[in-house]
């Protein structure tokens, strides 16, 4: 057998049936073998950089179905794997399972300097979990089942293989064989705890049981462990009120009676207030990442802190740790949902006091909402968004691009339906919501997907409608255009005297580019045209572009400043 | 507190035999910037399996703890631990090549076990020692830095008592 079929019978076994690719030179080979096959249902984007986004959207949301997958994307040599950099560094920041298989110079003349080739082991080494370049067609098979084991084992994540072209098309000899049944990699170096020590477990019960104003986190780890439902069970059992990372949201319905909200630089007030004056806090799967945190020295002064996270890196990496629990978040629940010590305290003023935060703003907020337009009379996002959130009933997939829209996107929906919110969280990518709502929609099929990017972030990877196009996606697009990179406008509006450097933004007719690809469009500038604008998109069966003409001056917020504390943070724009 | 002045530590880290291993480890050492002074390799005892020394200056207990299991989470590392200094021998060599009076080193001979390894006209001599760090930095010191031609040291390995 020649090493192409190797690969692709190694993916097959491994369940995979979606491949993002484009080829080249130095991959040609597997797309042969693909060809031929027929096996695969295989997608090609118009640019490298979609076919990572759309295999960590595929990654993502069949995550919580009957039949996961791992989105795996390849790229030829050189500029191809290159341009996959970005979103493997993206799927690393955000610990999504992905493998990307690249195509490489013949061993004979790698470091040579050969027509398109590039040192991908190199470049991908700190940006991924592992990085793997086969040298002998024997050792193929073994190197794609290490790799899945790699990127879906503890602390999920990107994996790089970069494949010779000579040692794909060689073949094995007949004394060759692989088992995949048999199979187990031999990593000595990699090890997880995926259960928790039921002394620490009952240890961080008792701190519970005994905590006044305690407050959970739910975190991207959550999410990862399907463990939503046991958390919110969790919370209720123990009558703790929950804040949730941004990759957090949607594992137990945000408005939920418990529920506080995203925490961090544009958190709720109720969240971020709590979590001020809390005296535990109780972490499921979350990395204290900065922007959750704000400054370091001023985070939780008064809080004990216990974590529960499968990375034991990052236990007392950024915020000491009272009670570290260095397991998978579902098993430490599943132990503390059945630990007979675990009360339930009404704990009355906590609760009191985190309504009194929430109801600071409400008024504020919701006459903003219902207004619809700001001073210019242009839409407002956030009313865009609590309009889609009400039609669809906060069912519906979300697929942000990164900006001020995303965190609005954060805000304003009303999550319903687990795993259904994807965005680029560490990283944040501009660009990521157009090819990542492909590859939810792949998984999901069956479930309304909405891409929702900013004028500049739709612009960054437009080029996908063509396969949107091409394959009949049916992802609802939304533009919501302000004419600016809104949150660096945010930024300069208030601390860069309103110089606005770099974030005017020009459009192209966006009515122009959806006829050219195909799709129907709307455009939608009156308060009176946004619910007839999204249902008929809803109704439309097919991709459906929506361009909402909105308001450059609307700020998110609150907001804590970028190396601020909790005590920094902007709630309003009158109040001072 | 200037870098030379924090404390010295020693991680003990074993590690896959594999190309790359060390390229990621140096990355991550450069990356999160530790005050790193000195990195040894050597084969351990178990077959494809490489023995890595490794020694800093930190103070924060909290950040040695750090740099331990960042380097474990590394496929490549199989373990890693710190080494506490009264429990063990850290010891390095040091090739130097200098001018020196015959007297002169007569009389460091008698302080220091050295090796001559050289002894070439113009009274130039080339030596040998080996110790701990302290004791060849004494032996430096005292033939004083006027007199060097050339220096090779190696760098700290060790091992628990």
């Amino acid at each position: 057998m020649k090493g192409t079929e190797l690969v692709l019978r190694a993916l097959h076994a491994k369940g995979v049936k979606y491949i993002f690719g484009y080829t080249g030179g130095a991959i040609m080979p597997i797309f042969d073998e693909m060809e031929k096959q027929k096996l695969f249902t295989f997608v090609m984007p118009r640019h490298e950089q979609g076919a990572t986004f759309m295999a960590q959207g595929l990654s993502r949301a069949s995550l919580s179905t009957d039949t996961p997958q791992i989105g795996v994307c390849m790229a030829t040599s050189g500029p191809g794997a290159m341009n996959l950099v970005t979103g493997i560094a993206d799927a690393h920041m955000d610990s999504v399972p992905m493998v990307s298989i690249t195509g490489q110079v013949a061993t004979g003349v790698i470091a040579t300097d050969a027509f398109q080739e590039s040192d991908v082991v190199g470049v991908m080494m700190p940006i991924c979990k592992q990085t793997y370049m086969p040298l002998t067609t024997e050792e193929i098979e073994k190197t794609v089942h290490e790799a899945f084991y790699v990127a879906t084992t503890g602390r999920f994540g990107p994996v790089v293989i970069d494949l010779p072209k000579d040692v794909q098309i060689q073949s094995v000899d007949e004394n060759y064989s692989f088992n995949p049944k048999t199979f187990r990699p031999k990593l000595p170096g990699f090890y997880y705890h995926p259960s928790p020590e039921r002394e620490v477990v009952h240890q961080a019960i008792e701190m519970m049981n005994r905590s006044e104003r305690p407050v959970m986190f739910c975190g991207h780890g959550v999410i990862s462990s399907n463990a939503g439902a046991m958390l919110q069970e969790f919370a209720e059992k123990t009558n703790i009120p929950v804040a949730f990372t941004l990759h957090g949201l949607s594992a137990m319905p945000v408005d939920h009676p418990l529920s506080l909200g995203m925490m961090g630089m544009h958190g709720t007030v109720e969240a971020n207030r709590a979590i001020m004056n809390a005296d535990l806090i109780i972490s499921f799967g979350m990395r204290f990442d900065d922007r959750v945190t704000g400054k370091l020295n001023e985070y939780a002064k008064n809080a004990d802190v216990i974590h529960v996270e499968i990375d034991p890196s990052e236990l007392d990496k950024n915020v000491a740790t009272t009670v570290p629990i260095n397991a998978d978040v579902a098993r430490t629940l599943h132990v503390m949902l059945h630990d007979p010590e675990l009360v339930s305290k009404p704990r009355r003023r906590w609760l009191k006091e985190i309504e009194t935060n929430r109801q600071e703003t409400v008024a504020e907020v919701e006459a903003e909402v219902a207004a619809g337009v700001g001073d210019g009379g242009k839409l407002l996002m956030k009313t865009i968004i609590r309009r889609l959130s009400d039609i669809t009933e906060g069912k519906d997939i979300i697929v942000p691009d990164v900006g001020q829209h995303q965190m609005m996107s954060a805000r304003y929906y009303n999550f319903q339906t687990n795993n259904s919110w994807f965005t680029s969280g560490g990283a944040g990518t501009m660009g990521c919501s157009l090819p990542m709502a492909i590859g939810a929609k792949l998984a999901r099929p069956d479930e309304r997907v909405w891409s929702i990017s900013g004028d500049g972030g739709f612009q960054m990877n437009i080029q996908e409608l063509c396969t949107i196009m091409e394959h009949d996606t049916d992802v609802k697009i939304m533009i919501l255009n302000n004419g600016y990179l809104g949150m660096v406008r945010q930024w300069q509006t208030l601390f860069f005297d309103g110089r606005y450097a770099g974030t005017p933004m020009i459009s192209p007719n966006y009515e122009f580019i959806a006829k050219a690809y195909s799709l129907p469009y709307q455009k939608v500038t009156e308060l009176d045209q946004v619910d007839a604008a999204i249902r008929t998109a809803i109704d439309h069966n097919g991709a459906y572009i929506l361009e909402f003409v909105c308001d450059p001056s609307e700020v998110i917020l609150p907001m804590i400043p970028s190396g601020g504390g909790f005590g920094d943070m902007i709630v309003s724009r009158h109040k001072s | 507190m200037t870098v030379k002045k924090m404390k010295r530590r020693a991680i003990l880290a074993f590690v896959q035999d594999k190309p790359g291993t060390l390229n990621k480890i140096s990355m991550m050492i450069r990356r999160k910037m530790y005050n790193v002074d000195t990195l040894t390799v050597c084969k351990a005892k178990a077959a494809g399996v490489s023995r890595m020394t490794i020694t800093l200056r930190e103070d924060d207990e909290a950040k040695v703890l750090q740099v331990i299991r960042q380097l474990e989470k590394f496929t490549e590392v199989i373990r890693a631990k710190e080494l506490d200094r009264e429990q063990s021998y850290w010891r390095e060599v040091a090739i130097i090549k200098f001018e020196l009076e015959k007297k002169t080193l007569e009389k460091l001979q008698k302080k220091y076990q050295i090796e001559i390894l050289d002894a070439q006209p113009h009274d130039i001599y080339i030596v040998q020692i080996a110790g701990p760090t302290e004791r060849i930095d004494s032996f430096l010191k005292d033939v004083g830095s006027e007199h060097f031609i050339e220096i090779a040291r190696t760098g700290v390995t060790a091992m628990d008592k």
